[in-house]
């Protein structure tokens, strides 16, 4: 009997050194089997216990437990250890040198443009517009007469504008977005809440500020009730969206003969603030014109069917190229179509 | 539109700031451009007498001028021009001077000292004739600082006049702007003209143009004697960038600048008969303007002529002929009113513009023809001497009537946004010298015959908006609706982000195209793309039509860059190409394009360098595909170019054809200058986007786990990978799920002319798992099928 508490403490005292002196995992693992394996001590001590009688066997039983409890904490805490220094060696062998250059995918970008004409419609999705497009090849009667050119407007000469060849000068290059207001006021009934953007066309010469080809966009607002008020309110917003929250926005009155009252929109100069006299922005003058609008002419209502009593609306237009070069500091449109990659580069990110 | 403020204020008191009154009329819609100042840039120069004009000894192209400025001792100045004489007086920068391009020192010019410096008016900064020095009147002081004498101490206005307000293109018209805007008076002084009731005018009149000439008038001068004109005035042209001439001539650009109406001064002697007649031009007429230019002239260009001669351009340039000259003692005024149409067309036509079409254009006013002779006359006769016949030669048969324009107020207030008493409204129509009469709201505003512009009720809001300011007004939003991108238009720009994202860089190219273009690009006459939409007046040789494919721009910005030493090139574009239709409008087709050229990847330490290859095109066109939600697109080889004849394939959608992918051709790529191997792809949008699923309905997931086999056979070399897949995809269905290429080889262990081809296979069964016996029984039978439809054998 105490034969058997003898045996369960020797196989304690002898477990217990098995696995102390145990260095590595594999010598660990034979101290295991050897104190817990089935030929184990242990092992031998509880196959013998079905010779005891019941109150030692509980006892017996006991203590065997605990000892096994014991023998397994112990090999547990020793794997914890042999299995952290392995893991200690393996970040070792594993350490990269995290300042060599990563493997970049290839990042390409959204043209400035594109930027551009994307971050101003969103404004006008906010204020609820949609968004249409037109055809650049015109019909001279929705670049010119539909939106109320009269017949001897230089814009009509061939000097100005681009024909297409063969037809006597009934089709063009729009030269602007404004055909498209006829369009959408020809094939919807108000409200018609819509930006335009687009390629148009004139005949300049290139310089850094002018192009044959470039872009614009249109919008147009027709409801009942819409007045000058809703122009200005709606503009400045724009503008102030665009070129900063906290700038002065006027409207100067202008001439198109498309709208009346026609205005152009200035933004405070965001350069100087209005205080340089030799600003190179805005000249001195402390003002930046943005965009040109004004309150839809009623002969354009009249063309297209819309009863210039009941609805009223207001119509804008700016250049893309302009509105991004002002925006990004671009001296030269013409670098907007050059693609050169170390311009585009620049504009990564929220630019 | 240059305004001199002195000339300003003869007409309208100025009791505010300059900076206030800038404010008011840039805020009035007479936007200010420049604000100068002429006499800050000049300092030192005075009037000086030409004593004696010399030869310089060793250059035939200078003089040594003696000028005396009246005290002290004669100067020498060496001088290039010759338009002077003796004893005339002209400006001279002395010693220390300061002009607005040069300080004046003293130096040694060819071996000659000159003290000082001659000036011309460009040098002055009055204008831009370099033509002569500035010869001044010979009333003007020796000595007299030139800032003074010719007013160059005034502040000028340059103003921006939008086409549909000729009136502001005058002193007068600035100035009832400025009354307005200041409620201060127009000043109109009385003109002090006498004339000789004996004096009989020998002029008459033949209009047989009214449409282009509805009023003529004419009066005559006798015994003028030319010279040149007094200081101030002379000062006052050259403040509004006009040469000074000489008196006559000089007192009808002043009127013309004053109250805005061009005039013309006849030598009456160059008229036998003194008859004038207004006509339409003869086919082949020809006239000589005083610009020294022969024209050929239109049957529509109006002409005032004589007998038979014509005498001058109507409304646009006299004739050489009839120029009033240093001789002329006779002279005829004319004052007359041109049809806006017709002169707008001739000065366009003979690329002619001049401060007096610039107004007969635009609508001059037909009520100021008398006021402005009867102020020529006077002038003239002012500076000029002479007597001026009391008797006019006015025809006009048929005065034009004044528009009467009814406004109601409420419908300003509701156009503005903002109420305004019908008073108010009144006060400012009555200030831009409107008849106003007001009843109940309603206003009868009869139109003054300057205001072309004004033809209705809107016109009318809009005089009462920028009066009142736009500044007055509320800033409202208006409802709006649902503001959203169409699903198309979604697309679009998750399209250029996808590219982008991939590395490419999104290019915006010009929508011009040549022939050459289309002869680089190797794009034959039996090719759509060789349709282009035309221009009727192209801007140069190299951009005649529109564009009907992307590549050549891209290829353009892609030797751009190669020549900018750029490493890799990779470009996309989406635009529209145009393509002729049987309808007026040719079709806008939208097209994604790509070209990359160059290394993919640069050489690191983690790998080595890798070109822009085949597959990376086609690559891309298959993400396109599947980020659109489209089926894989079927790739077929294609010939021809721009493309290499062996590494392009043409790009189906269900068999119907919607671009190209390939490495270009090496001919193509020198057509540019392009030197490293490069890939490109155009895709046509349209049909894509037209293919487009409805909203998906989500699949169920498969419950099941499928089963993975792999199946390597050999098969002759010419078998197209894609054909192997087709009849794999065909043997195993329903089982098969997907079919994966994964390897290809060629060589020593499969035999010369074979390949093999290695596809993983993932095999299921709907709603149970695929027993291995069953997924075996596929695989035989898709080998079967390889065998037999391609000689295909197991690779072992």
């Amino acid at each position: 009997m105490s034969d058997l508490r003898t045996r369960l403490e020797e196989a304690r005292a002898e477990g217990l050194a098995k696995i102390e002196t145990a260095g590595d995992l594999a010598s660990l693992d034979e101290a295991r089997v050897r104190t817990l394996g089935r030929k184990a001590q242990l092992s031998q001590v509880r196959s013998g216990l079905g010779k005891v009688d019941e109150d030692e066997r509980k006892e017996i039983g006991k203590l065997a437990n605990d000892v096994q409890q014991q023998l397994e904490e112990a090999l547990r805490a020793k794997r914890e250890l042999f299995e952290a220094a392995e893991l200690e060696q393996r970040w070792e062998r594993e350490r990269v040198d995290v300042t060599l250059p990563g493997r970049v995918p290839p990042l390409g970008t959204i043209h400035p443009l594109t930027k551009t004409i994307w971050e101003i419609v969103d404004i006008f999705i906010g204020l609820g517009y949609v968004m249409a497009e037109g055809p650049e090849v015109e019909l001279s009667l929705y670049n010119f007469d539909a939106i109320n050119t009269p017949a001897d407007h230089p814009a009509r000469s061939a000097q100005d504008t681009f024909y297409i060849e063969g037809t006597d000068e009934a089709v063009c290059l729009r030269t602007q977005t404004s055909p498209m207001q006829m369009r959408i006021m020809e094939r919807q009934s108000p409200p018609v809440y819509v930006v335009v953007p687009g390629r148009v066309y004139r005949r300049d010469e290139l310089d850094a500020t002018h192009l044959s080809s470039f872009s614009q966009l249109e919008g147009l607002a027709v409801d009942e009730g819409i007045t000058m008020g809703d122009l200005k309110g709606s503009l400045s917003a724009f503008a102030r969206s665009v070129f900063g929250n906290d700038l002065e926005v006027r409207l100067r009155p202008h001439y198109f003969p498309f709208t009346e009252p026609s205005a152009e929109m200035d933004v405070e100069c965001f350069v100087c603030r209005g205080s340089g006299v030799s600003c190179r922005l805005c000249k001195g003058e402390g003002w930046i014109e943005v965009l040109g609008c004004g309150m839809v002419h009623p002969a354009l209502f009249e063309w297209v069917g819309y009863d210039p009593e009941r609805y009223s609306g207001f119509a804008f237009g700016m250049g893309i190229e302009r509105i991004a070069a002002l925006a990004h500091g671009v001296s030269d449109i013409r670098h907007f179509y050059d693609n050169d990659l170390r311009f585009l580069t620049q504009f990564r990110g929220s630019a | 539109m240059k305004v001199p403020l002195r000339w300003l204020e003869e007409f309208v008191s100025l009791d505010v700031s300059v900076e206030k009154l800038v404010e008011l009329l840039d805020l009035s819609g007479t936007k200010v451009e420049a604000v100068t100042k002429p006499s800050g840039a000049i300092a030192g120069v005075v009037v000086a007498q030409v004593l004696e004009i010399v030869p310089h000894p060793d250059a035939d192209n200078l003089t040594l001028v003696d000028v005396t400025t009246g005290d002290g001792e004669p100067q020498r100045v060496v001088c290039g021009a010759r338009n002077f004489a003796a004893g005339q007086r002209v400006p001279l920068a002395q010693v220390g001077a300061r002009l607005p391009q040069m300080e004046i020192g003293e130096r040694k010019i060819r071996g000659e000292v000159s003290r000082g410096m001659l000036c011309s008016s460009a040098e002055l900064g009055l204008s831009s004739d370099h033509s002569g020095i500035l010869v001044l009147p010979d009333d003007s002081g020796l000595g007299v600082d030139i800032v003074s004498l010719l007013g160059l101490d005034d502040t000028i206005l340059d103003l921006e006049i939008t086409p549909n307000r000729p009136d502001c293109m005058s002193i007068l018209g600035v100035a009832r702007e400025v009354s307005a805007l200041l409620s201060n008076e127009l000043k109109r002084a009385p003109i002090e003209l006498e004339t000789d009731p004996e004096l009989s005018s020998p002029v008459r009149v033949e209009i047989t143009a009214p449409d282009g000439c509805p009023r003529y008038l004419a009066r005559y001068v006798e015994g003028v004697e030319v010279r040149p004109s007094p200081a101030w005035m002379t000062a006052r042209l050259l403040s509004v960038g006009v040469r000074p001439i000489s008196n006559v001539v000089d007192v009808t650009n002043y009127v013309l600048f004053e109250l805005g109406h061009p005039l013309h001064a006849f030598d009456a002697a160059t008229l036998p008969d003194q008859q004038i007649v207004v006509r339409r031009a003869k086919t082949r007429e020809r006239i000589t303007t005083l610009d020294g230019h022969e024209r050929l002239l239109h049957p529509d260009d109006l002409l005032i002529s004589g007998k038979k001669k014509p005498l001058a351009i109507a409304g646009v340039m006299g004739g050489s002929d009839s120029e009033v000259g240093p001789h002329t003692r006779n002279v005829i005024i004319e004052s007359a009113y041109f049809h806006p149409t017709s002169i707008a067309f001739t000065s366009r036509r003979h690329g002619l513009r001049t401060e007096a079409s610039a107004r007969f254009e635009r609508g001059a006013d037909p009520e100021i023809v008398d006021t402005a002779a009867a102020r020529a006359a006077a002038l003239m006769q002012r500076f000029a001497g002479g007597r001026v016949a009391a008797e006019i030669t006015d025809v006009y048969p048929a005065p034009t009537p004044r528009n009467e324009i009814t406004l109601r107020t409420a419908r300003a207030g509701q156009v503005l946004g903002t109420s305004l008493a019908s008073e108010r409204q009144a006060a400012y129509l009555r200030a831009l010298e409107m008849g106003v009469t007001q009843a109940d709201g309603v206003l009868q505003v009869e139109v003054p015959s300057f205001r072309h512009d004004l033809r209705r009720e809107i016109d009318l809001i809009e005089e009462v908006g920028r009066l009142a300011g736009f500044d007055s007004l509320p800033a409202t939003l208006p409802p709006g609706r649902t503001g959203r991108l169409e699903r198309d238009q979604a697309i679009e720009r998750s399209l250029r982000r996808l590219l982008a994202d991939l590395g490419l860089f999104e290019a915006w190219t010009g929508s011009f195209m040549s022939e050459a273009d289309l002869e680089r690009l190797g794009v034959t006459a039996d090719q759509p793309a060789a349709k282009m939409v035309r221009l009727a007046n192209p801007m140069s040789e190299d951009e005649p039509a529109m564009r009907t494919s992307l590549l050549p721009g891209l290829l353009r910005a892609v030797a751009l860059n190669e020549r900018q030493r750029a490493r890799g090139v990779a470009l996309f574009e989406l635009a529209r190409v145009y393509e002729p239709t049987v309808e007026q409008l040719p079709h806008e087709a939208l097209i994604v394009a790509g070209v990359m050229s160059g290394p993919r990847r640069r050489g690191t330490w983690i790998g080595s360098e890798r070109a822009w290859d085949f597959f990376d095109g086609k690559g891309l066109v298959q993400v396109v595909f599947s980020a659109l939600g489209l089926p894989e697109p079927s790739f077929s080889p294609v010939q021809g170019r721009p493309f290499h004849p062996t590494r392009a394939a043409a790009v189906a959608h269900l068999d119907v054809t919607v671009g190209a992918v390939g490495e270009l051709h090496p001919k193509v790529l020198a057509g540019w200058d392009i030197e490293r191997a490069s890939i490109a792809f155009e895709l046509a949008l349209g049909p894509l986007l037209a293919a487009l699923p409805a909203k998906k309905k989500v699949e169920e997931l498969p419950r099941f786990p499928s089963n993975l086999i792999d199946v390597a056979i050999v098969v002759e070399r010419d078998v197209p990978a894609r054909a192997a897949e087709r009849v794999i995809r065909d043997a195993g269905a329903p089982e098969l799920a997907e079919v994966d290429l994964f390897d290809v080889y060629e060589g020593d262990q499969v035999g010369p002319g074979k390949k093999s081809l290695a596809f993983a296979l993932e095999l299921r069964a709907v709603e149970r798992s695929l027993p291995d016996a069953e997924a075996t029984a596929v695989r035989d039978r898709i080998v079967a099928a390889l065998t037999e439809q391609l000689g295909a054998e197991l690779r072992g």
